[in-house]
């Protein structure tokens, strides 16, 4: 479709009549002022083409004139089939036709179908025509109604354009579909696939939880329920069985009979108790006479033995005591040889000392005169440090001179301080004077401090005395100087200062020479004086001229001698040793002649202590007791061979007594358990658990089939949405390369190897890629939105044109915010898209638009 | 009431006819908690109530025979601790009914071991009309009549809960009437099963069965009553009892079907074929009238389109209010997925790229059967989608 003129009647400002045309193929520009009809004529085309007749809509009523009346509009229109012309009417004796030149071929409603068929294929919306609204950039605009308008408008400029767009991407149906399909599934999970809080999946799961774990509870119950019914049985049973009359006269017979048999056996324990101690009593005698009757006779024996014994020993001390008399006279025999030979040795032995000494006396003469010099300088030196050390005592030293200088120093200072503060005095002579005033007897001249109390003679006139005042605390310091330093010197019996320093240079003199006297006794004797003294004694002196023997001779003499003294002291050793020996023996057998005395008396003593009964009559009494004791034992072994089992009836009555006893407790517990099992039961019977149990059974089965239902249901619409999503997207790639096909080389115009993205939802541009960045189109300037946005049109209307259903494109002041320089290049774009495009340009921008070129458009009365 | 018709005298004893109400399995107390809850939001009150009724409704059938005596051949209540208000509300029920004697045998579900507490109320409070069986001995219950009952003392016994018929004495001419609750098959080969020929062996004149909730003859003197209100789909008949009839001692009891049950358990195939209207079929299969009282499980299968499945569903959900319980089960129907199916869809574009990926994810018979399933289910969805949209 092209359009060829628009006509409009009592339209706004419009009360007559006005025309544009005739409209050319390729570019058209209608650039006026504002104010002058151009967005007028745009409404009056978008109304003629897309608001019935019938409609009384607010777009309708703005078409009204200011005048009042009945807005008309109409176009001539030229299509494949020929040139229409098409007029409506609102508002006052509405009304549409559709006119073939001169003949009307459709009127009314006919009229708006054919119209909308025109233009659409027979769905509502502005599919035949591509426009830019002034200043409409985007979908950011207007109320969220007016945006969604916006929104179906440029779907349906996608969707309806043509029946390849629909089909591709399934127009309404497929987002019909795909509502049911996300608002179903939104029902049942979240956006992110988890089961929706509120919704029934997730109460699905909250309600199989729920009754699974009443089931397990209630399960449990049960259990419970039956292991009660179980245990009662077996408490009632064993409880019969305790209770049972037969079973208690049983326990009652047998524990008398235990009892009574225990009491038989206690008292024949008794009595064989009482057999076994006469027994006892008649064995103990039989010991008795036993022991009595084998102790004399080990007494006497042993009296016997202890008398032999004893005269034994005694010849054996007699030959002993022969013995050591020999060996001592042996001994002293020896002992004199060895003392003489011992003499001997010991002068043999002094002289070869001597004869040692002596030749080391004649060695070590030389080393003796050299440590008595020595020794000598030593001694010289040990005395000048003495005498010189002795000398510094009660010296001044070094110290003791500083402190007396300096309390003369601080004398002179405090007297010089007085005498500066002491009003001074002197005379000037005339001249040929010649007498001479003096104080105290001074003559003076120049000026000189007054002394206090000082007398001036004045010749020729008399005496001047002189009472100076003040200079009190002067004189006071010098006072208190004065007597510190004069303390000072008397303290060291001293007259002056100089004799101090005098002294304290003695005392320096004397330390230097005491310490120069040790350092040479240090030197002479390092160790000591008494060393040196010792290493002198050490090498005797030459004192006689005795001939002495030689020293060979000497030395033989005293091995010779030594020899001989210890052969004599070996066999003088042997003799004491047999003296020894023979004294050792008699001293033993001594001893033993002793003990065995000691045990003769010993035996005596016991043998005295016996009683004195005769044999005979003690093994008759042994015969006795022991046919008393066999007697007895025969008796204990009769009554033990009859005796009952005493442990055993214990045992038995003991255990007899427990079971009674136990009995009764179990009992006890036993009725005690029931009676709370009965409640237990009964509890449970009356609260019907079993019925509870098997109701939550069915619902827990039944909780189970329900969210399985919806799993199955929730996978059913993911499926289907899937599906959906992946076509949709697949048919948008289909239809959306032609387009992005045609617009690149518009993008390229102004943004060289810029490419576009596109939203899903609103299958509009959304993106700007440039030089590898993205920009979201509404944060690029408005400029560049506009610009993007009259590209894309130019492409959908390019495209359009491809498919054989070309489509005016309408801009109303698209370009409103572009600079001059892209205003150009989107000039370009115009042109180059005009060659086989119908478009329409209205601006107010008179200047700007004048390089666009193009037919000149106006609207001119009719 | 008389339940001894006199006929005439042998050896010493006077012979009669002697009737009697044979019923089982009433499960009192069941909850039907895995019931979906119908539109009126009371389904497993109407079921459990219905239960109740069955006593009052067996008392019925007694007075009407001529019956003095119901024996109930276990599973009574069906839990061995049912509440105190089933129980007592039960017993009061039966002593409501005058002239009639309730003879009570423990089943499975309400077996001695853990229903002990249960018979022990029975027992002492039950009243004179109402007797429990829990001892295997003889036991006359009327004139010439000995009951030889078989209770079940554990839920798994492991033998032949009839073992002891054969060794149970009765008096010389006497009506031998055993009375049991457990299974004719052995599934398991546990050996745990009621031989078929138990009559015979026991010399009994009459075998009464519990344990099978629909009526089955296992032989001319063997029978399961059946539960009085029926419980599930399996059997398809309203629940009933027997009325049985004794003559002399080794003459084949008569036998009479009276029908007790409320509500109607009904499980109906619904089986199409391709091209085949599948509302059309739905509506042959469903009762014209007291729908109210019917419980129906359709179990649709074989083949069909899309639209079928989406009418069928249809169909199902506008008459599914006016049953008692309507589930339709779907899950072995299997659909064609025809070229003319998908085009209702879209003859093009993105949706029908998603219908025919849906298909082929449908068909892949290499993928998961649940994989498969979810394909056609989603395919379906949208189909119903479109569809909706559409109109």
């Amino acid at each position: 479709m092209k359009l060829r003129s628009v006509t409009l009647c009592n339209v706004r400002r419009f009360a007559g009549t006005v025309e544009v045309g005739p409209i050319a193929d390729g570019l058209n520009v209608l650039s006026d002022a504002n104010e002058q009809g151009k967005s007028t004529l745009f409404d009056a085309i978008q109304a003629l083409f897309f608001a019935p007749h019938g409609s009384a809509s607010k777009e309708v009523k703005s078409l009204r004139p200011y005048s009042g009346g009945a807005p008309e509009v109409s176009a001539v229109v030229e299509t494949a089939d020929g040139v229409f012309t098409l007029s409506k009417r609102w508002l006052g004796k509405a009304q549409a036709q559709v006119h073939r030149g001169d003949r009307l071929i459709a009127q009314g409603g006919a009229a708006e179908d054919w119209i909308s068929a025109l233009v659409t294929g027979g769905e509502a919306g502005p599919s035949g025509l591509i426009w830019v609204r002034q200043g409409l950039l985007g979908l950011s605009e207007g109320t969220q109604k007016e945006r969604e308008a916006t929104l179906n408008a440029r779907r349906d400029l996608l969707s309806s354009v043509t029946g390849e767009v629909e089909q591709l991407t399934g127009g309404r149906r497929m987002d019909a579909a795909l509502t049911l399909c996300r608002k179903e599934l939104l029902d049942y999970a979240t956006a992110t696939g988890r089961p929706r809080k509120d919704g029934p999946w997730n109460a699905a799961e909250e309600r199989l939880a729920e009754v699974t774990a009443r089931r397990d509870a209630l399960q449990k119950a049960v259990e419970d329920l039956h292991d009660a019914l179980a245990l009662r049985k077996r408490r009632r049973a064993e409880l019969a069985e305790i209770e049972d009359p037969q079973a208690i006269a049983l326990r009652k017979d047998r524990l008398e009979a235990a009892e009574k048999a225990f009491e038989t056996a206690k008292t024949h324990a008794d009595a064989l108790a009482s057999q076994a101690q006469k027994v006892d009593i008649a064995r103990l005698s039989v010991t008795s006479l036993t022991a009595r009757q084998t102790e004399r006779r080990e007494v006497e024996a042993e009296v016997a033995e202890a008398s032999a014994a004893l005269a034994q020993i005694a010849a054996r001390c007699t030959v002993s005591r022969d013995a050591v008399t020999e060996a001592e006279l042996a001994r002293q025999h020896s002992a004199r040889i060895s003392a003489s030979a011992q003499t001997a040795s010991k002068e043999a032995a002094a002289l070869c000392r001597k004869v040692r000494d002596h030749a080391a006396a004649r060695q070590g003469q030389a080393r003796r005169a050299e440590l008595a010099e020595r020794l000598r300088l030593a001694e010289i030196a040990r005395s000048a440090a003495e005498e010189a050390r002795a000398q510094t005592v009660g010296g001044l030293d070094e110290k003791a001179l500083r402190q007396l200088e300096r309390l003369a120093s601080e004398m002179q200072q405090a007297r010089a301080v007085r005498d500066a503060a002491a009003p001074q005095v002197s005379v000037s002579y005339e001249a040929g004077q010649t007498g001479r005033v003096t104080l105290n007897g001074a003559p003076v001249e120049a000026p000189l401090a007054l002394p206090e109390g000082g007398v001036f003679a004045l010749p020729g006139i008399g005496e001047l005395h002189l009472r100076v005042a003040g200079g009190e605390a002067q004189k006071a310091q010098v006072a208190r100087a004065e007597q510190a330093f004069h303390e000072a010197l008397a303290a060291r019996n001293l007259p002056s200062l100089d004799a101090a320093q005098r002294a304290a240079e003695q005392h320096a003199a004397a330390l230097r020479r005491a310490e120069e006297a040790a350092t040479r006794l240090e030197t002479l004797a390092p160790k000591g004086l008494e060393p040196l003294h010792a290493d002198l004694a050490a090498i005797p002196a030459l004192t006689s001229d005795e001939t002495l023997p030689d020293a060979d001779a000497a030395e033989n003499a005293l091995v010779a001698a030594s020899d001989a003294a210890l052969s004599a002291q070996e066999a003088d050793v042997r003799a004491a040793a047999t003296l020894a020996q023979a004294e050792s023996r008699l001293s033993g057998d001594l001893a033993a002649q002793a003990a065995a005395a000691d045990r003769k008396r010993r035996a005596d003593a016991r043998l005295a202590a016996l009683p004195p009964e005769a044999p005979e009559g003690l093994a008759d009494q042994l015969r006795r007791a022991v046919l008393t004791l066999e007697a007895e034992e025969a008796l204990l072994r009769d009554k033990s061979a009859a005796a009952p089992d005493l442990i055993g009836a214990k045992t038995t009555r003991d255990r007899l007594r427990s079971v009674a006893e136990k009995t009764e407790t179990e009992r006890v517990s036993l009725r005690e358990d029931l009676a709370k099992l009965e409640t237990q039961i009964s509890l449970a019977a009356e609260s019907g658990v079993e019925e509870a149990l098997a109701e939550a059974t069915e619902t827990q089965t039944a909780a189970a089939r329900t969210l399985a239902h919806i799993q199955f249901e929730v996978q059913v619409l993911r499926r289907l949405l899937d599906a959906l999503e992946q076509a949709r997207a697949e048919a948008r790639d289909r239809y959306f390369a032609p387009v992005a096909k045609e617009l690149r080389p518009l993008l390229h115009l102004l943004w060289p190897d810029a490419e576009l993205e596109w939203e899903d939802q609103t299958l509009l541009p959304s993106h700007l890629v440039r030089d590898g960045q993205s920009e979201a189109l509404d944060i690029l300037s408005g400029g560049t939105q506009e610009q993007i946005a009259l590209l894309v049109r130019l492409a959908f209307a390019r495209m359009l044109a491809h498919a054989g259903r070309p489509a005016p494109v309408i801009l109303d002041d698209a370009l409103i915010f572009s600079d001059d320089t892209r205003i150009e290049r989107m000039f370009d774009a115009l042109h180059r898209q005009a060659g086989d495009l119908q478009i329409l340009v209205l601006s107010c921008r008179q200047r700007a638009f004048r390089d666009l070129g193009g037919h000149k458009l106006v609207l001119r009365p009719r | 009431m008389c339940s001894r018709l006199i006929l005439g005298r042998r050896g010493g004893v006077f012979m009669a006819e002697f009737r009697f109400i044979h019923s089982s399995d009433l499960h009192l107390g069941r909850r039907f908690a895995s019931m979906q809850q119908a539109s009126d939001d009371n389904l497993r009150g109407r079921l459990m109530e219905a239960r109740f009724d069955a006593i009052a409704k067996l008392a019925g059938v007694a007075r009407a025979e001529g019956a003095g005596h119901i024996l109930l051949a276990g599973d009574t209540f069906d839990t061995p601790a049912p509440s105190a208000a089933v129980l007592r509300q039960a017993l009061a029920a039966m002593r409501d009914e005058p002239g009639v004697q309730w003879w009570l045998l423990p089943g499975n579900h309400d077996n001695l071991r853990e229903a002990e507490p249960l018979w022990q109320h029975i027992a002492q409070q039950g009243g004179e009309t109402i007797h429990p069986l829990l001892r295997a001995v003889p036991v006359e219950i009327a004139p010439g009549v000995t009951l030889l009952p078989c209770p079940i003392t554990h839920r798994d016994m492991g033998r032949d809960p009839s073992a002891d018929l054969p060794a149970m004495p009765s008096p010389e001419g006497n009506l031998r009437l055993g009375l049991a609750h457990g299974g004719v098959v052995d599934f398991t080969e546990s050996g745990a099963h009621i031989p078929p020929d138990r009559d015979r062996s026991a010399r009994l004149d009459y075998l009464a069965l519990g344990d099978w909730h629909g009526g089955v003859e296992v032989s001319a003197r063997t029978h399961y009553s059946g539960s009085p209100e029926q419980d599930r789909f399996t059997h398809g008949q309203r629940g009933h009892c027997l009325s049985v009839t004794l003559t002399t001692p080794g003459q084949a009891p008569h036998l009479r079907k009276v029908e007790t049950g409320t509500f109607l358990w009904q499980q109906k195939d619904c089986a199409l074929l391709p091209g085949q209207d599948a509302v059309e079929v739905l509506q042959r299969l469903l009762p014209t009238s007291g729908r109210r009282a019917v419980l129906l499980r359709v179990l649709a299968s074989g083949r069909c389109r899309l639209p079928d499945q989406a009418a069928l569903t249809e169909a199902a959900a506008e008459a599914a209010p006016e049953f008692a319980y309507f589930e339709l089960r779907s899950d072995a129907l299997a659909l064609d997925y025809e070229t003319a199916d998908l085009d209702a869809i879209d003859k093009g574009g993105a949706l029908r790229m998603a219908a025919n990926a849906l298909r082929a994810a449908a068909e892949d018979d290499a993928a998961a059967a649940e994989d498969r399933a979810i394909a056609g289910a989603a395919l379906g969805r949208l189909y119903a989608y479109v569809r909706a949209g559409a109109e």
